[in-house]
C-alpha cells in the first residue's frame, strides 16, 4: 500500500510538474515572441530607411515565431527540474518543503525511515494544489508588448518607400558619359592634315591627341564642366591655328599683300577675305575671280597675285606669300576649267537642267560663287546622253564659237577647237565626258583652303560637342564676313528642347526669361575675329558696312561737325586707331555711321 | 501501513505529544521564555549542549532545574569559581578506610558532579581555562578520565552551560574553539511586564509550584533518535551550507556587513548545529522534514557564537545577531528564477 501510495503521490507531482513546465514554456514562448517581434519592427523600419520595398518587409514578420521557436528552445533546454518544480509547489503551497523532500527522497531512492511520512505529507499537499492553484500566470506585463509590436509592424510595413532626394549638386559637377562624340572625330582628323609648317604640324597632332584622349575620358566619364573646359580649350587652340596666318609680326606682310590685292577691283573681296584672314572665303572669291568672264580682269587678278606674294614675302610674312603663290598656281586651272564649263555650257545650254543652267549663269556672270563641281556633272551627263547626231551638232556648234565671236580670246578659239575636234569621235566624246567627271570630282581648291576648312570642320565639331554636353559654344564668324553676320549661333544653342530660352543661372529666382530684345538670326555661324595689332604705317584695307574708310595719321580726338546726321571724316578714323578690341569695333563704329 | 511506518508515526506522535506535554510542564514553572526553552529543548533532543547568557535572576537555573525534573533526570549543578579545580567538576580518588579490615585502606572514586544528566554550569566563565576544558572535555566525549580510568557519562547528557555577561572582570571568556562545542547559544531576554508580574506572584507567595515528570530518561533518548530519522531535503541542506557560506567573509556570496565586521565565519560545525536544531525543531513540531522556515529558525542561536567580529564590528558594535539578520536576507531560499515565480506567480 505504500507503494501505491508512493507511485500516486509521484504521479499526481508529475501531472503538476508537466501542468507547471507547460506554463513556463508557454510564458517563455510569449516573451520571446514579444521580444522578437519588436526586433522585426526595428529591422522593418530599417529596411524601409534603407529603401525595400514591402515585399521584402513583410518577412520580417517571421522574427515572431522564430522568436517563439527559440524561447521554447531555450525553455526546454533550461526547463524546471523536479527538485526545482516541487520547491516551487511548496513555496506556493506553502507545505514546508514536503513536497521538495518527498521528490528528493524519492530521486534518491533513500530507505529513510521518514520516508512514508513525508510521502503522505506530500501527497496531502498535492491535493490543495488544484483547489488553490498555484499563482503560475501565463501572462507578464511585457506580453502586452505583442499586440503593440504585431500593429507597429504592420505600420512600418504598409509605409511608403521613401523618395530620396539627390542633394544638389555643384552646377557643371555631374558626370557626364558620352559614347560617342562626333565633333571630336573632326578635330582628332586634324592630326592628318599636312601643312609646310612643322610647328603647326606638331600643334595639330598635340591637338588632335588631347581631343582623342578627351574622347577616351567622355567615353568613362568625367564632370561635365572640365568637358566643357576642355572642349573651350580645344576649340580656341583650333580657332588659332585658323587665324595663325598672317599673325603678330606678319600681319604687316598680311596687310601689303592685302593692299595690293585690294587695288584691283575684281579682287576687292578677295583681299577683305584675305584681311579676315578667311582663307575659305578668299579661295572662292578667287576661284570666282579665275572664272571671270572678261580676260583683262583675269589677268590684272593673276599679275595681283603674284605681286601680292612677293609683297608678302618681302614684308616677313612667308606664311601669306606660300598662300598667295598657291593660288597664283591654282588661277589657270581654274581658269581653264571655268572656261571649258562655259564654252561646254554654252553649247549644251538646251541639254541642261535648271539647276545646272543656274549654276552656269553664275559662272557666266561672274556673281556668286558658281558650283563648278555640280556643273561639271551636269555636263557629263549631257555629254553622255547625247547621240552621235547630237555630237555631231555640238562638234559644230562648238567649231561656230570658236569662229564666230570676236570677242573670244585666241586661246579660248583653240580650246574651242580642241574640243570641236574631239567630239567628232565617240572615243573623243567619251574622254571628254571623262575629263569632265574628274572635273567634278576633283578638288579645286588651295591647299591651304582646304587646311582651313578642315579647321573650320574642326572647331565646327567642337562646337556642336559643347552644344551637346549642354554647353554654349561661342559662335563662330561665317564664311561671308563677320560684319553681315546677325550672331545667329547664340540664340539657337541657348535655347533648350522646348524652344524657350534657358535661365542663366539656377540660383536666378526672378520670374524674367532671357529671350533678349534681339530678333533671332538665320546665320548658320559665326566666326569669331582675333585680335590683330593694327599697324598705322598700312593702310588700311576694305570697306566695312557702317564705317568710314580710314586714312592714316587720324587721331581720335577730332571735333565732330556738331550737326546731327552728320560726321567729321577724322571721327570714323578715330575708331580704327582706338584700343578698341577688334571683334568690338563693328559695333562701336555703328555708333558712329552717318 | 508496515510496521516501520506505523512506528515511525507513532513515533512522531508521541513526539509531539511529548513536547506538548513537556512545554506544559515547563510553562507551569516558567513564566514566558517560549523561545528559550524551545531553544534548550531542541538543543536536549538534538543531543547538543547549549550555553545561555543573560543577566543574573532571570530563570536559568529554575529552568534547568524543572527541565529535569520534567524528564526524571539526575540534575547537578556546577557553580564556577575562579578556584574551582578540575577534580571538582568531573571527580576524584579519595583514599578511605577499609571497613571489612582494620587499617586498609582504599582508594574510592567520588564522582564528580559532571556525572548527572542534566548538568547546570553556572558561570563558565569565571573558571580556570583548566577547569573549563575538564568541563568542555566530559561534553565533548561524554566520558571522563580520572585517574587514569574513563568513566562514561551516563546518557541522555545534557550541559547547559551560562555566561554572565555583566561581571566580566577577573573572568576567563571561553575561547572561540570551546564556544564551537556548544550547539546553540540562548540568549535569556528580561521578561516583560506581564511576565515579571506573573513571576512575582508566582515566587512571592507561599505556593512553590513542582514540576511533574512527563517524560522517562527512555523517551528523551528515543526523542533522541527520533531527530536523527527526520528527512532533510537536498535543496534545504544546501540552503544551510549557503548560509554557513555567507559568514565567511571571503566568500563572494557574502554580503557587505559581514566582509567588514566579521573576521572568521562560521564553520562546519555550524552548518551540523543548524540541521540537527532543525530536525529538532521540525520534530518538536510533528513533521517528519525539515522546512526552510526550520533554518532559518536555528540559524541565529546556532550561529552567533560561532561568528568572531573584526576590529571594525567591534569598534562599529555590529552584533552577531544582527550580522546574521542580514545574511538570512541576502541569502534565497529558493534559486533567483523559482523564488520570484513564488512571489510574483
Amino acid at each position: 500500500m505504500d507503494i501505491r501510495r508512493e507511485d500516486k503521490t509521484s504521479h499526481l507531482f508529475q501531472r503538476h510538474a508537466r501542468h507547471v513546465r507547460i506554463t513556463l514554456a508557454f510564458r517563455a514562448a510569449l516573451t520571446g515572441t514579444a521580444i522578437a517581434l519588436c526586433v522585426g519592427v526595428l529591422l522593418s523600419a530599417l529596411a524601409w530607411r534603407l529603401g525595400w520595398s514591402s515585399s521584402y518587409r513583410w518577412w520580417f514578420v517571421l522574427a515572431g515565431p522564430l522568436g517563439a521557436s527559440f524561447s521554447l528552445l531555450h525553455a526546454h533546454r533550461n526547463r524546471w527540474s523536479d527538485l526545482n518544480v516541487a520547491l516551487y509547489l511548496d513555496g506556493c503551497l506553502r507545505s514546508s518543503e514536503a513536497i521538495t523532500t518527498a521528490v528528493g527522497l524519492n530521486a534518491t531512492g533513500a530507505d529513510s525511515p521518514a520516508r512514508t511520512v513525508v510521502m503522505r505529507d506530500a501527497a496531502e499537499a498535492l491535493k490543495r494544489v488544484d483547489a488553490i492553484r498555484p499563482r503560475l500566470r501565463v501572462l507578464r506585463r511585457h506580453h502586452g508588448m505583442i499586440p503593440i509590436a504585431a500593429l507597429a509592424f504592420v505600420w512600418t510595413v504598409r509605409l511608403p518607400m521613401r523618395v530620396t532626394v539627390a542633394p544638389p549638386t555643384s552646377p557643371g559637377t555631374n558626370l557626364v558619359s558620352v559614347a560617342d562624340v562626333q565633333g571630336l572625330e573632326k578635330v582628332i582628323a586634324l592630326d592628318a592634315l599636312r601643312t609646310p609648317d612643322p610647328a603647326q604640324r606638331e600643334r595639330l597632332k598635340r591637338i588632335a591627341q588631347d581631343a582623342n584622349a578627351l574622347r577616351d575620358r567622355l567615353s568613362q566619364g568625367m564632370e561635365r564642366r572640365e568637358a566643357l573646359s576642355e572642349l573651350a580649350r580645344l576649340r580656341d587652340a583650333v580657332a588659332a591655328e585658323r587665324m595663325s596666318i598672317g599673325d603678330g609680326e606678319r600681319r604687316a606682310g598680311l596687310e601689303v599683300a592685302q593692299g595690293r590685292l585690294a587695288q584691283v577691283p575684281a579682287l576687292r573681296r578677295a583681299a577683305k577675305a584675305l584681311g579676315d584672314r578667311d582663307l575659305t572665303r578668299f579661295d572662292d572669291e578667287m576661284q570666282r575671280v579665275a572664272g571671270a568672264r572678261e580676260q583683262r580682269d583675269r589677268d590684272a587678278a593673276r599679275q595681283a597675285l603674284e605681286d601680292a606674294a612677293q609683297e608678302a614675302q618681302r614684308a616677313g610674312a612667308p606664311d601669306v606669300a606660300r598662300a598667295l603663290e598657291d593660288q597664283r598656281r591654282l588661277f589657270d586651272s581654274r581658269e581653264g576649267r571655268a572656261q571649258v564649263l562655259r564654252d561646254f555650257g554654252k553649247a549644251l545650254d538646251d541639254q541642261l537642267s535648271p539647276e545646272a543652267k543656274k549654276e552656269l549663269d553664275a559662272l557666266s556672270s561672274g556673281v556668286g560663287n558658281a558650283d563648278t563641281a555640280k556643273l561639271s556633272k551636269a555636263l557629263a551627263d549631257a555629254l553622255g546622253r547625247l547621240t552621235e547626231q547630237e555630237r555631231a551638232r555640238l562638234a559644230e556648234k562648238l567649231a561656230r564659237q570658236a569662229e564666230g565671236d570676236p570677242n573670244v580670246s585666241p586661246m579660248s578659239k583653240d580650246h574651242l577647237r580642241k574640243l570641236s575636234k574631239q567630239l567628232e569621235t565617240d572615243e573623243g566624246k567619251r574622254n571628254l565626258e571623262e575629263q569632265l567627271r574628274q572635273m567634278a570630282n576633283a578638288p579645286d581648291q588651295s591647299e591651304e583652303s582646304r587646311r582651313q576648312r578642315s579647321l573650320d570642320d574642326a572647331e565646327r565639331g567642337l562646337g556642336e560637342a559643347e552644344r551637346k554636353l549642354g554647353g554654349l559654344p561661342i559662335p563662330m564668324l561665317g564664311s561671308e564676313g563677320s560684319s553681315n553676320q546677325r550672331g545667329s549661333g547664340s540664340d539657337e544653342s541657348s535655347s533648350d528642347q522646348s524652344g524657350a530660352p534657358q535661365a542663366g543661372s539656377h540660383h536666378d529666382k526672378g520670374h524674367g526669361d532671357h529671350k533678349g530684345s534681339t530678333a533671332p538670326v538665320d546665320g548658320t555661324e559665326l566666326r569669331a575675329r582675333a585680335g590683330g595689332k593694327i599697324n598705322p604705317a598700312a593702310p588700311m584695307p576694305g570697306v566695312v558696312a557702317g564705317r568710314g574708310q580710314a586714312r592714316i595719321g587720324e587721331t581720335a580726338n577730332v571735333r565732330g561737325s556738331g550737326v546731327l546726321g552728320e560726321v567729321g571724316p577724322g571721327e570714323l578714323g578715330g575708331v580704327e586707331r582706338s584700343e578698341i578690341p577688334q571683334e568690338y569695333r563693328e559695333h562701336v563704329g555703328r555708333y558712329f555711321s552717318p | 501501513m508496515t510496521q516501520s511506518a506505523a512506528s515511525f508515526e507513532e513515533r512522531l506522535a508521541l513526539a509531539a505529544r511529548a513536547n506538548g506535554e513537556l512545554r506544559a510542564a515547563l510553562a507551569s514553572v516558567l513564566v514566558g521564555q517560549t523561545e528559550v526553552i524551545d531553544q534548550v529543548l531542541w538543543c536536549l533532543i538534538a543531543n547538543g549542549h547549549v550555553l545561555v547568557e543573560g543577566a543574573p535572576g532571570l530563570g536559568k537555573t529554575l529552568l534547568v532545574r524543572t527541565l529535569a525534573s520534567s524528564l526524571e533526570l539526575q540534575f547537578s549543578r556546577i557553580q564556577f569559581t575562579p578556584d574551582l579545580m578540575p577534580s571538582d567538576v568531573i571527580g576524584t580518588n579519595v583514599l578511605v578506610a577499609d571497613t571489612s579490615s582494620a587499617g586498609a585502606r582504599h582508594f574510592a572514586l567520588h564522582k564528580g558532579p559532571i556525572f548527572g544528566q542534566v548538568i547546570l554550569a553556572d558561570e563558565i566563565n569565571r573558571a580556570t581555562p583548566k577547569t573549563q576544558s575538564a568541563l568542555l572535555e566530559a561534553m565533548q566525549e561524554h566520558a571522563v578520565t580520572i585517574a587514569g580510568v574513563r568513566h562514561v557519562l551516563d546518557e541522555p547528557f545534557f550541559v547547559l552551560a551560562t555566561e554572565n555577561p555583566i561581571e566580566m572582570e577577573g573572568t576567563y571568556p571561553l575561547p572561540e574553539a570551546q564556544l564551537d562545542r556548544f550547539l546553540l547559544k540562548v540568549l535569556v531576554p528580561a521578561p516583560s511586564e506581564d511576565d515579571l508580574t506573573q513571576i512575582l506572584v508566582r515566587t512571592t507567595g507561599h505556593e512553590q509550584v513542582q514540576p511533574r515528570a512527563v517524560l522517562k530518561r527512555d523517551q528523551v533518548l528515543e526523542l533522541r533518535s527520533l531527530c536523527r530519522d527526520i528527512a532533510v531535503a537536498e535543496p534545504v541542506l544546501r540552503y544551510a551550507a549557503c548560509l554557513v557560506r555567507a559568514t565567511d567573509p571571503s566568500a563572494e556570496s557574502a554580503p557587505e556587513i559581514v566582509k567588514r565586521s566579521i573576521r572568521y565565519g562560521a564553520g562546519v560545525r555550524g552548518a551540523q548545529s543548524m540541521i540537527l536544531a532543525s530536525k529538532a525543531s521540525a520534530l518538536l513540531e510533528g513533521r517528519a522534514h525539515v522546512a526552510f522556515a526550520d533554518v532559518q529558525r536555528v540559524a541565529p542561536a546556532c550561529l552567533r557564537h560561532r561568528l568572531i567580529r573584526s576590529f571594525e564590528g567591534e569598534a562599529d558594535a555590529v552584533t552577531t545577531d544582527q550580522v546574521i539578520s542580514q545574511v538570512l536576507s541576502a541569502v534565497p531560499t529558493r534559486p533567483d528564477g523559482i523564488e520570484k515565480a513564488v512571489r510574483k506567480g
